[in-house]
């Protein structure tokens, strides 16, 4: 039997486990993810940690308000409310953000509600950060789902985990962010259509500053603009992309009819080239 | 969940054309367990998703599916009139037997393949294979087309499937189309759509006319589909930009806080 503390097995697990949750229909990703814990156990922590799964809502106790889990505001089976900074069920020794890290996640979370309604015009947001040795890092999540009454919906989760590395006047942000977009459309004429998945990017950017607002800033713009890259990515992947392939698997013209137009075609080519 | 259940429940998941990478990570993450229980799970994958397999000394592909299993692991093939045995895990086909379909259908069976290919010849251009098998009650069609480009990253099966009731000329089954991609992430397309026809004319030229004009209805009701998906669905989740056209002032977001009156970048300036 392996050690299952042998750290030399985590890295081959992980390049599995990734390769096979890559393969497997992303639309089970939470069930798939559970069943790869049940059979590797020792990978429990490790999984939940690096793979994103569609975002839970809950309402903060305090305020009132939506919030988002996510590993990121978990402490056991607490998640913290970034709007009360509390857990939910209470916790004595929860980790907290420091006083100044928190400070700039409240003004963060106002930042990126407004955004969420400039862009998602409903939906929930929520920031969190955390402390690092030289710096802070921190995860951007939003989510919009369209009312479940139409035959055509969908939800959108976005994922954006970065970090602000403190360089003097600049600092250095690494942002890892993933859409994970679900659309289904069921009609008589279609019988059912399910297009789901998730994408991944990353960017790296050294930023310069100021104070403390810099990072609201430097944070917000990253983002933002991952987010439209992503979504035209999106765009493509789902409804060009995979139309595609759609019809390169059956052909609605006759393959005789596209053959002799396509030879029509290079004879009209090769006689006006040897003209 | 066992180990074993878990395992199956991943391959029946498998993308078109990547089960043995599915498999392989499985065999991989089970590395201290017992191996090959899943053979089961295999074998009906196989057979589920109308896997293809070259007979020995053949050049076309023949299908391997519930409709024509003789015995566990034996196939039969209507047009060449053999049966083979078919290795579910190297997908390999051996020991080609000469095969007789007998009985009432026969003779429709034979027609209904030539006829068939001649459909599938025009529109399934990429790896097809057909099958006509007598069934139960009446005569099951299977259609299938593969394209595998695991250089670029995608992979997509098309699945017809069809019962042909003599008695009361009717034609019924599924189409399921099913596409992954996965460069920098993992998108599957998975349709299905039920068919229910009264077939005019019951020679294997009607049936096959019926199944051409269905496919062709579907395939183009499902190319409005994506953009219904895209100009509804997908617009209403994300705007690709706030309704004042531009974007946020995030230096606004910051400096004021608490929600003043930020949204529409630059539109107070």
């Amino acid at each position: 039997m392996a050690d299952p503390f042998d750290s030399a097995l985590t890295p081959r697990w992980g390049r599995t486990y990734s390769d096979l949750l890559r393969r497997l229909n992303p639309k089970h990703i939470t069930k798939n993810l559970n069943a790869l814990i049940g059979l590797v156990p020792d990978l429990t922590e490790d999984l939940l940690s690096s793979v994103d799964q569609p975002l839970q809502i809950a309402r903060c106790k305090k305020s009132g308000r939506d919030y988002l889990l996510c590993d990121y505001n978990r402490d056991g089976d607490s998640y913290r409310s970034p709007w009360s900074n509390e857990f939910d069920p209470p916790l004595s020794d929860g980790t907290l953000p420091s006083e100044k890290i928190r400070k700039i996640e409240v003004l963060a979370n106002e930042a990126f509600d407004i955004y969420r309604e400039l862009y998602y015009e409903g939906g929930v947001s929520s920031v969190y950060f955390w402390n690092l040795d030289d710096g802070f890092a921190g995860v951007v999540l939003l989510k919009k789902s369209t009312t479940a009454t139409s035959k055509n919906t969908g939800s959108w989760d976005s994922i954006h985990v970065f970090e602000a590395i403190d360089r003097g006047r600049t600092a250095h942000y690494k942002l890892t962010s993933t859409v994970i977009l679900n659309m289904e459309n069921t009609t008589d004429a279609i019988g059912t259509m399910d297009l789901s998945g998730n994408m991944t990017r990353q960017v790296e950017s050294d930023l310069s500053v100021v104070d403390d607002n810099s990072h609201i800033s430097n944070i917000g713009r990253l983002v933002e603009d991952m987010e439209l890259k992503m979504r035209n990515l999106l765009q493509e992947v789902y409804f060009g992309k995979a139309k595609d392939v759609v019809n390169d698997l059956r052909s609605v013209t006759n393959l005789t009819d596209v053959n002799r137009d396509r030879a029509a075609h290079s004879h009209v080519m090769s006689s006006m080239l040897t003209r | 969940m066992s180990a074993i259940s878990t395992a199956s429940s991943f391959i029946e998941n498998a993308p078109p054309g990547e089960l043995s990478e599915v498999i392989k990570d499985i065999e991989s993450l089970l590395e201290h367990s017992p191996r090959g229980g899943f053979a089961d799970a295999v074998a009906a994958y196989n057979k589920q998703q109308y896997v293809t397999t070259k007979l020995p000394g053949s050049s076309g592909l023949v299908i391997v599916s519930s409709y024509n299993e003789i015995e566990e692991g034996r196939f039969f093939d209507s047009e060449s009139s053999t049966s083979f045995a078919f290795n579910h895990t190297t997908q390999k086909a051996s020991d080609v037997q000469s095969y007789s379909i007998e009985g009432e259908h026969a003779s429709t069976v034979k027609s209904l393949v030539q006829a068939v290919g001649n459909h599938v010849k025009e529109h399934f251009p990429s790896l097809p294979a057909h099958g006509v098998y007598p069934t139960d009650d009446g005569i099951a069609i299977l259609i299938v087309g593969n394209k595998y480009s695991p250089s670029n990253y995608w992979n997509g099966r098309w699945r017809s499937t069809y019962i042909y009731n003599p008695s009361a000329s009717t034609l019924t089954g599924t189409i399921a189309v099913d596409v992954h991609y996965y460069e920098d992430g993992n998108v599957r397309l998975v349709t299905e759509k039920a068919v229910s026809e009264n077939l005019r004319s019951s020679t294997s030229a009607g049936i096959v006319t019926t199944i051409a004009s269905v496919e062709k209805k579907y395939q183009e009701e499902l190319n409005r589909a994506f953009g219904a998906l895209s100009e509804g669905a997908f617009k209403s989740l994300r705007r690709q930009l706030p309704v004042t056209r531009q974007k946020m002032d995030w230096d606004k977001a910051a400096a004021y806080k608490l929600g003043q009156d930020i949204g529409g970048a630059g539109k107070s300036r």
